[in-house]
């Protein structure tokens, strides 16, 4: 079981006769102050480290078509996004939500700015927004640990100008505790 | 004693390397698939739906006019759609038995993509406009007919019917 560099497999891997010396002279100075009451000290250490957790209560959402006169802004067909925040950071730790398009709306070759998609929030620390596939867009922010809840409501800009077509973009959450 | 040494030693090493990754930046991450429909349609408008023209002396009244008439078209069609506008008449201008032809009902229009002059015709769609893409287009038609002497009288109707294609 052993390489060949051990001399022997049965022998330990510290030997009392190197420790036992120094255990000894801990034990005779310790005997000079025997207290009437002993006391013992434990002390337990609790590791709390920083980590985060993000859930919507769904994945998917869906503009449905509507006449631009009548329904120039149309409402997700989910309705409101329930959005749940869970982080850990330290004292006075910054927490962000940030949300970014991958894309702008692509049907085919035609295209619609991710811009045209904006939201109306509700929660402590949410914000009302627009969406970007350049850069990412704060949907809340919070100072220290903590769970969150809000809303998102979405809306897409409707307008006679749109090509016909089913548009489909993602749009990427991050949370990031500090 | 030996064991408790080494034991203690582990949560020593525990707890430091507790300590370096607390402060480290946590991130979690979700994605929504977003989908939006986008269908095609069309919407034709006209600022009014009658004219009524009254008799009036050839001489000092030679021609009606309708004055403008505001066309809006909206439509959504395919990138690169062919989006049109045409009148047809459903017969000449008839009164009973008598008639004016409907080619003599013409008119002048104002607006990108609007056909400037026009006849209208009872027998072939007239385009009134035309454009390429989805959007809003608006502009002006203004109906004119002659006023002879030689008309008899009698109270002249057709209908004007305009037709918005998006395929």
């Amino acid at each position: 079981m052993r390489g060949p560099g051990f001399a022997s497999a049965a022998r330990p891997a510290f030997p009392m006769r190197v420790t036992g010396p120094i255990l000894f002279l801990i034990l005779v100075v310790a005997a000079g102050r025997v207290p009437a009451a002993q006391t013992s000290t434990a002390t337990l250490n609790a590791s709390v480290n920083s980590v985060a957790r993000l859930s919507l209560s769904s994945a998917a959402l869906t503009f449905p078509d509507a006449d631009p006169d009548t329904v120039p802004s149309v409402q997700a067909s989910q309705g409101p996004i329930t959005v749940t925040a869970k982080a850990r950071t330290s004292p006075n730790g910054a927490i962000t939500l940030t949300v970014r398009a991958t894309d702008d709306l692509r049907s085919g070759v035609n295209t619609i700015p991710a811009s045209n998609i904006t939201w109306v929030a509700s929660g402590a620390g949410f914000g009302n927004g627009t969406l970007s596939a350049t850069t990412a867009q704060a949907v809340a922010t919070w100072t220290g640990s903590g769970v969150r809840t809000g809303t998102q409501n979405f809306f897409f800009r409707n307008v006679w100008s749109y090509a016909t077509g089913t548009y489909t973009l993602t749009i990427t959450y991050t949370l990031s505790a500090a | 004693m030996k064991k408790a040494v080494w034991s203690g030693a582990i949560a020593a090493a525990v707890v430091l390397l507790g300590s370096s990754s607390a402060f480290a930046q946590q991130t979690a991450g979700a994605s929504i698939a977003v989908t939006a429909h986008v269908d095609a349609k069309a919407k034709l408008t006209l600022s009014l739906s009658s004219i009524n023209w009254l008799d009036a002396d050839p001489d000092t009244t030679p021609t009606f006019s309708s004055g403008a008439i505001t066309v809006d078209v909206k439509a959504r069609t395919s990138a690169g759609g062919a989006v049109t506008v045409t009148v047809l008449a459903d017969q000449d201008l008839t009164s009973g038995s008598d008639t004016i032809p409907i080619n003599t009902l013409t008119w002048t229009a104002t607006g990108t993509g609007f056909t400037g002059t026009g006849a209208n015709n009872m027998t072939t769609a007239q385009t009134l406009g035309s454009w390429t893409n989805s959007g809003n287009h608006s502009g002006t038609q203004t109906l004119s007919l002659p006023n002879s002497w030689s008309y008899r009288t009698g109270t002249y109707t057709a209908t004007l019917n305009y037709t918005l294609t998006a395929p």
